[in-house]
């Protein structure tokens, strides 16, 4: 998307930069002069006509694919995805940029065990105190390791607290009526990929996964803690928010380009079942709060599939990977995202096996 | 990205929020009600950051000094954005740059160039080496041009909203199961007889007192054409969400008889079961025979499944 989208952008901007440093004086003179907008660019001719037929056509397939019920369906889906998540991702980034700017340094230190191993499971169960879905723990969990707790336990703590929330078990046991077990199997599967991943990272994890982003480093002194807030906030909103809608677009290309009715082909065989439905959670990214019901809908299907559903789909997805690697890294969302899958696979027919 | 921009994107994405939930209903084609308050709180903070950025951003750039030193500034944001395009050559030519840009208070022209010019992963490790040549001050203000993309969502809820999922979804799913935990009470003696789509479905095929037995029954949704199937007919469909249209479910009846109507029509039915299979049994057939097929107005919350207006 970023390689296509340059060159046409240049070839809008360069005519205009040698018409603005033409009449604009000395000042934007100095500014086109670095990018040679003095001068046409060598194949203008080409670049004009392009400019002038692109936008064009794109206008013309719009209208005219636009309309047709599956591009329709498509962006719907897209929408609607973004719309669920845009409130929690805001209450996400006020908290981790309330974080960032008041919360004084060397706090969670304090608070958490000295030793990272120990600080992992107690990340893990502090999951349960911010209410609310997915998308609202990435920005946290990246103010976190910025304020100096161990990435380890700030991603146990990512892993968790989408799951692990009140909100979400309430709404497992309203579509799972009747059957505690499958909340429990929930709060315990998840907490034990979560903290599994975490120690996982302790041991093989590399700091040069992630990505150093350049942004705010907590409060400094001289500055007013409410403006480091609202720019810290806002930064983090236009971040996240340009990778949750890519990650919509993602989630919803598979939501309208596989037909629901393909499930039914896989839920004979237990452990195919397990897997498919795991990938399921991955593809389709739908929110933690929403994914009992769904989970329960799937009737053709083992309880221990769909608890790996319940699992996988808030740690995992297409718009968490996104969002993931929007906050941390390319390099690092890839390898977590990969392995979390794994992990969370195995923790839930574990748990599965035992408990339901 | 610039600040100003930064700021009219935050406004636009709050506008698009509060158009389709406080000015309008469309927000109810796309999530629950019950997500509306989020929604209009979500749209206001936006609109209150993007003018909180507009407002204090505007000013502070004015007294701030020059090289931007202070770090907190839009003209920090310059500053890392022409060293990404310099190939990192340090912060020197950056800020020729960046006076050339702001005091015309637009963008430059070379800036768009440079700006387009590197991708931004790469511009993630770079803007961060070059807040380090800069004694560590310019933070937050690199953002990547991902953050655009937040316009699509924010145009298409104000200009081009998408109409609610419809007949071409419900038609590649299979019918969402309907339990009926616990017992079945006497139905009323009203005729003909207001349902819901997944009570009608649960009464076919579970109630074993057969109460729904040629009784003449009312539901509402709209039309899903025949696939074509064994028996022809179309289906009567309700989608049913359960948080937002990605994890939308559909109930269906099947109908025989009456006009045959385009995808997606809202019509009132009424008719008795079409006997096929035993009645309260999984056997039974989820099909009514029609005797009325009336047009009706698309209900303002359509994903829920509600009982006719009488």
């Amino acid at each position: 998307m970023q390689t296509t989208g340059a060159p046409v952008r240049t070839a809008d901007d360069q005519p205009a930069g040698g018409a603005a440093s033409a009449d604009g004086g000395a000042a934007s003179a100095v500014g086109s002069g670095a990018a040679g907008g003095g001068e046409l660019p060598r194949h203008w001719p080409l670049l004009l006509a392009g400019a002038a037929l692109v936008p064009g056509s794109v206008l013309f397939l719009l209208g005219r694919w636009g309309d047709a019920p599956a591009v329709q369906a498509w962006r719907t889906v897209c929408l609607a995805v973004t719309v669920q998540a845009l409130p929690f991702l805001l209450l996400g980034t006020a908290l981790s940029g309330a974080i960032s700017a008041f919360v004084p340094e060397g706090v969670f230190q304090k608070i958490l065990p000295r030793r990272a191993a120990l600080a992992v499971p107690v990340a893990g169960i502090a999951g349960v105190v911010l209410p609310g879905c997915e998308c609202a723990s990435v920005p946290v969990a990246g103010s976190l390791v910025h304020r100096g707790v161990t990435p380890a336990a700030a991603f146990a703590f990512l892993l968790s607290a989408p799951a692990v929330n009140p909100v979400v078990l309430t709404a497992t046991a309203i579509a799972f009526p009747g059957n505690p077990a499958m909340v429990l199997a929930r709060l315990l599967a998840s907490l034990a990929t979560a903290v599994v991943m975490g120690w996982l990272w302790l041991r093989f994890g590399r700091q040069e996964w992630l990505r150093p982003a350049p942004r705010h480093t907590g409060h400094r002194a001289g500055h007013s803690r409410w403006d480091e807030f609202r720019r810290a906030f806002q930064h983090d909103f236009l971040h996240a928010g340009g990778f949750l809608v890519l990650g919509a677009m993602a989630a919803a290309t598979f939501n309208v380009a596989v037909p629901r009715s393909v499930l039914d082909t896989f839920a004979a065989t237990p452990w195919l079942s397990v897997l498919f439905l795991a990938g399921l959670a991955v593809l389709l990214a739908v929110c933690s709060e929403a994914d009992a019901f769904l989970a329960a809908s799937l009737t053709g299907f083992p309880p221990v599939a769909r608890l790996a559903f319940m699992v996988v789909g808030p740690m995992v997805d297409l718009k968490l990977i996104a969002l993931q690697a929007g906050t941390f890294g390319r390099a690092f969302a890839v390898r977590f995202s990969a392995a979390t899958v794994v992990v969370a696979v195995a923790c839930s027919a574990l748990t599965g096996w035992v408990v339901l | 990205m610039k600040r100003s921009l930064q700021a009219g994107l935050l406004v636009l994405c709050g506008l698009g929020l509060l158009h389709v939930s406080l000015f309008t209903d469309l927000c109810l084609r796309y999530v629950k009600e019950g997500m509306r308050p989020p929604l209009i709180a979500s749209g206001a903070v936006l609109i209150l950051l993007g003018l909180a950025s507009a407002v204090l951003d505007r000013g502070g750039e004015e007294h701030r000094e020059p090289d931007g030193s202070d770090g907190s500034g839009g003209a920090g944001g310059h500053v890392l954005d022409h060293a990404d395009g310099f190939d990192g050559s340090g912060g020197a030519g950056g800020h020729v740059q960046d006076h050339a840009d702001g005091s015309d208070g637009s963008d430059g022209p070379g800036g768009h160039a440079q700006d387009h010019a590197d991708g931004y992963g790469r511009s993630g490790v770079r803007g961060h080496s070059g807040a380090h040549e800069n004694s560590g001050a310019h933070d937050h203000s690199g953002l990547p041009r991902v953050a655009w993309l937040l316009l699509l969502p924010a145009l298409s809820l104000l200009l081009y909203a998408p109409p609610a999922l419809g007949a071409y979804t419900a038609a590649r799913q299979p019918p969402k199961p309907v339990a009926h935990p616990g017992g079945f009470d006497p139905l009323p003696r009203t005729s003909p007889l207001p349902m819901t789509l997944s009570d009608f479905t649960s009464r076919v095929q579970q109630d074993r007192g057969q109460a729904v037995k040629g009784r003449v029954v009312r539901m509402t949704g709209f039309v899903t054409p025949g696939s074509g199937g064994r028996s022809g007919g179309w289906e009567l469909t309700r989608i049913i969400l359960n948080c937002c249209a990605a994890d939308a479910q559909s109930v269906k009846v099947r109908v025989y008889g009456g006009p045959t109507l385009p995808a997606d029509t809202w019509v009132s039915v009424t008719g008795t079961w079409h006997p096929d299979g035993t009645l309260g049994t999984g056997s039974a057939a989820v099909a009514l025979d029609a005797r009325t097929v009336t047009k009706v107005p698309r209900p303002v919350n359509g994903y829920q499944d509600a009982l006719p207006l009488s």
